[in-house]
């Protein structure tokens, strides 16, 4: 996708690659810090 | 509401922004799913109603707060938070490595927290109510129990130690 | 896609009368009033965790680090907030509808209705008679003028909200067709959804807190007491974070050069925190005693679902950045970012705002987590997380949107603007190192609300990560200094911006027309309807039972007054 032009003008069409390039890393980082609590959760045993 | 001949109303969504949605909602649901399996199938459960009681008339076991054993290696222990001396009662419990214990928490005046540190038994305690988790305590050691809820002037100071010891 | 030149009368925006400016400025100056004093507050709390305690100097004027926290508490997050909010909607709804307020003398009733509230309740707090932090929760008992003050406030922003609405409806006469502003409907939202919200706190205060205060009944029921209190506690969060999205939406796409990347998304999600604000909030008492699991787990998934439309506006407001930057030049995956307008104290601040608040929303995911919450509740986590939010994404974009708006409301230039840019990245690093050593600590077990500096089961694990709290507190400290001093430099400068150089409210176009945005996303009947179901089914059941369930057996003196 490199050549395709990434200025707008009013026909033509931005798709926000970037945009899902720092959300994929925002997911991951929800992903690694969730699951490191979660895992804390179940280290400290159950409850009941 | 759209005059003949005029563009027409569109919930347009890009592309990229659906798969976005996407992701986000099965990001969602597999978090969901953690959750209800550790609380509903694990046993990482959080407090429910127990029990009411009057905090200015507590009676039954909390006539003698502290660690009541109820068989081999099964323990109830009743604690009670108090802001007139910032204290818990019992400020110390001991108890043999490999025991389960219940705890059954209530405050005399006004609201105060329950942590015990490195388990998971957390609670708000609350004048009026009895909060109840259970643990099992599989490794020697120390735990002390804070208070986590603002109760005044005295409230960093309000704290237990549970201690775990060889059988 | 083609549309019609719909924003050819954009620049053509609506000459505010200096009497609305003014009344814009009188909220905005309260505001940064209560700002300068609470954030005064902020360093005594950290400085005391990393074993500083200066309360003993500030005796016999503050007598001790609960008054502190519940000064710094109050006009933080209830005072600077609303106040700014208010001001900031009547400016957007001014502009937005192209018109003035329908009823001007009922805003104002509604302004000081709020400042004599907020004197009301100030009075107590100074007085060391309302030690009770912002939450309030009984059976601590503070001085009846304080709830009575609180009251005023919350009832004199509904009312400045029902100078708003009343302004839509002489708008929506004239204009029966067209979609409503964007940014005056973001604003709308944001007062339904409060008045909606505020109901909890209202009848918490009403009919337990102040009648008990004055004794005219003599107990209290704190569980539902929280439940009430909590009703409102999580829309409240939204509250302050719409308006933060109304600019970030509205206005800060046009402040990079572009637009919003879809208008009717951005109106998608705004409706979405209409309807999923309220009925969810066990959240906050996931370890009550009172409060069935059941119940608690149902509201820890309707949180999940409200945490959606965040995501949206994290998309959408990328989207519309990025795209401004592409435009300016910007290259690469992800190198565009730098082609942003990052000398612009207004815009930096609210990236920054933006980039912090993606940690806070996802602590906020973890806290919303059911039986995750045991790992972190009532510690030190909570309140970092609630800076990353409250106090970075809402505060730090307030902060922003103060750049142009003081400039705006005064005529004078923003003072020093290189400064504004660097206020906002101390703000941003002071807020990285105490925000995550709060969270750190939380996880370690360190409760919040409590001055570690003195209890005596703080292990040496800790102590690094409460001087790291200290450090965070000095350099936002600073941060907030720069910020009060900034503003207050530009209102107080003798020379004027010339004619031709008046700031212009940025107020951002649409890629696609919103005219073209379908009609049920600026119809207010269905999601009232659906948003009221929505709160009967998740806390109907469990309100009546406590109601009926009522035990008034708690709350006798001498305990409630416990410092």
């Amino acid at each position: 996708m490199a050549d395709k032009p990434q200025s707008e003008h009013e026909a033509g069409e931005f798709h926000p690659r970037g945009t899902v390039a720092i959300l994929v890393m925002f997911v991951l980082a929800i992903i690694i810090l969730w699951a490191s609590v979660y895992v804390i959760l179940l280290s400290r045993g159950v409850t009941v | 509401m759209s005059e003949p001949g005029a563009s027409k109303e569109t919930l347009h969504i890009d592309p990229y922004e659906k798969n976005w949605m996407r992701i986000s909602i099965v990001l969602l649901i597999v978090f969901a799913a953690a959750v209800t399996i550790a609380g509903f199938a694990l046993g990482f459960q959080v407090p429910s109603p127990e029990e009411r009681v009057d905090p200015n008339n507590l009676s039954g076991p909390w006539l003698s707060p502290g660690l009541r054993e109820l068989s081999p290696g099964v323990y109830e222990a009743y604690i009670i938070g108090d802001a007139a001396t910032w204290q818990f009662d019992p400020r110390d419990i001991e108890v043999p490595v490999g025991s389960t214990v219940t705890f059954y928490v209530t405050s005399r005046d006004i609201q105060h927290g329950f942590k015990l540190q490195d388990t998971n038994i957390n609670m708000q305690i609350l004048p009026g109510q009895v909060s109840k988790l259970t643990y099992t305590f599989d490794q020697v050691g120390e735990y002390p129990y804070i208070c986590t809820e603002y109760c005044g002037t005295g409230h960093a100071f309000m704290f237990g130690s549970l201690t775990v010891v060889e059988k | 896609m083609a549309t019609r030149e719909y924003g050819s009368d954009r620049l053509a925006t609506y000459p505010v009368t200096k009497t609305d400016k003014r009344f814009i400025g009188a909220h905005i100056l309260v505001a940064v009033i209560a700002l300068s004093i609470g954030t005064l507050f902020g360093p005594l709390q950290a400085f005391e965790l990393a074993g500083i305690d200066l309360y003993p100097y500030l005796e016999p004027v503050f007598k001790s680090y609960y008054q502190g926290l519940t000064i710094h508490g109050v006009l933080n997050a209830l005072v600077w907030t609303t106040f700014f909010i208010t001001g900031f909607f009547t400016l957007t709804i001014i502009i937005g509808f192209k018109r003035g307020l329908r009823y001007p003398k009922l805003n104002r009733v509604g302004f000081w209705t709020m400042v004599v509230g907020l004197v009301m309740a100030a009075v107590p707090i100074l007085l060391d008679e309302a030690s009770v932090l912002y939450t309030f929760y009984p059976p601590l008992q503070a001085n009846w003028a304080f709830y009575t003050g609180l009251t005023l406030v919350v009832v004199g922003s509904w009312i400045e909200g029902y100078g708003f609405f009343f302004t839509y409806r002489a708008w929506r006469k004239d204009n029966p067709s067209t979609r409503t502003p964007f940014i005056a409907f973001g604003s709308l939202l944001t007062m339904a959804m409060w008045q909606i919200a505020t109901l909890g706190i209202a009848v918490e205060i009403l009919t337990m807190l102040l009648p008990w205060s004055l004794g005219i009944i003599e107990g209290t029921d704190p569980q539902l007491a929280r439940t009430y209190f909590w009703f409102t506690g999580h829309p409240l969060v939204y509250f302050w974070l719409l308006p933060a999205y109304v600019s970030w939406y509205g206005m800060l796409p046009r402040q990079a050069g572009g637009k919003l990347f879809s208008d009717s998304l951005a109106r998608l999600a705004f409706w979405l925190f209409l309807l999923l604000s309220v009925p969810l909030g066990f959240h906050h008492q996931f370890v009550d005693p009172g409060v069935p699991a059941g119940w608690k787990y149902l509201h820890a998934v309707l949180t999940y679902s409200v945490f959606f439309p965040s995501m949206l506006t994290a998309f959408t407001v990328i989207a519309s950045l990025e795209r401004a930057a592409r435009n300016r030049g910007g290259k690469g995956l992800i190198g565009w970012v730098r082609a942003l307008p990052w000398d612009n104290g207004s815009v930096t601040a609210q990236l920054l705002a933006g980039i912090l608040f993606m940690f806070g929303g996802l602590g906020g995911l973890i806290n919303a987590s059911y039986n995750v919450n045991l790992v972190v509740h009532n510690t030190t986590w909570v309140p970092g997380h609630f800076h990353l939010t409250v106090a970075t994404a809402t505060t730090l974009s307030f902060m922003g949107i103060s750049y142009w708006l003081v400039p705006w409301i005064t005529g004078k230039p923003l003072w020093k603007p290189r400064l504004a840019v660097i206020q906002a990245w101390t703000w941003f690093i002071g807020m990285l190192i105490f925000s995550n050593a709060m969270h750190v600590l939380g996880l370690l077990g360190a409760p919040r609300r409590t001055p570690l500096g003195v209890a005596p089961y703080v292990p040496e694990e800790w102590t690094g990560h409460l001087l790291r709290v200290g450090l965070g507190g000095a350099i936002l400290f600073v941060s907030a200094v720069m910020y009060v001093w900034i503003v207050a430099r530009t209102a107080w400068r003798k020379d004027r911006l010339g004619s031709g150089e008046e700031i212009e409210v940025p107020v951002a176009e649409s890629i696609q027309d919103p005219q073209l945005t379908p009609r049920w996303l600026d119809r207010w009947v269905p999601w009232l309807i659906g948003t009221v179901v929505l709160i009967l089914i998740a806390y109907g059941p469990q309100l009546i039972d406590q109601i009926a369930n009522i035990d008034l057996g708690s709350g006798q003196a001498p305990a409630i007054r416990p410092w």
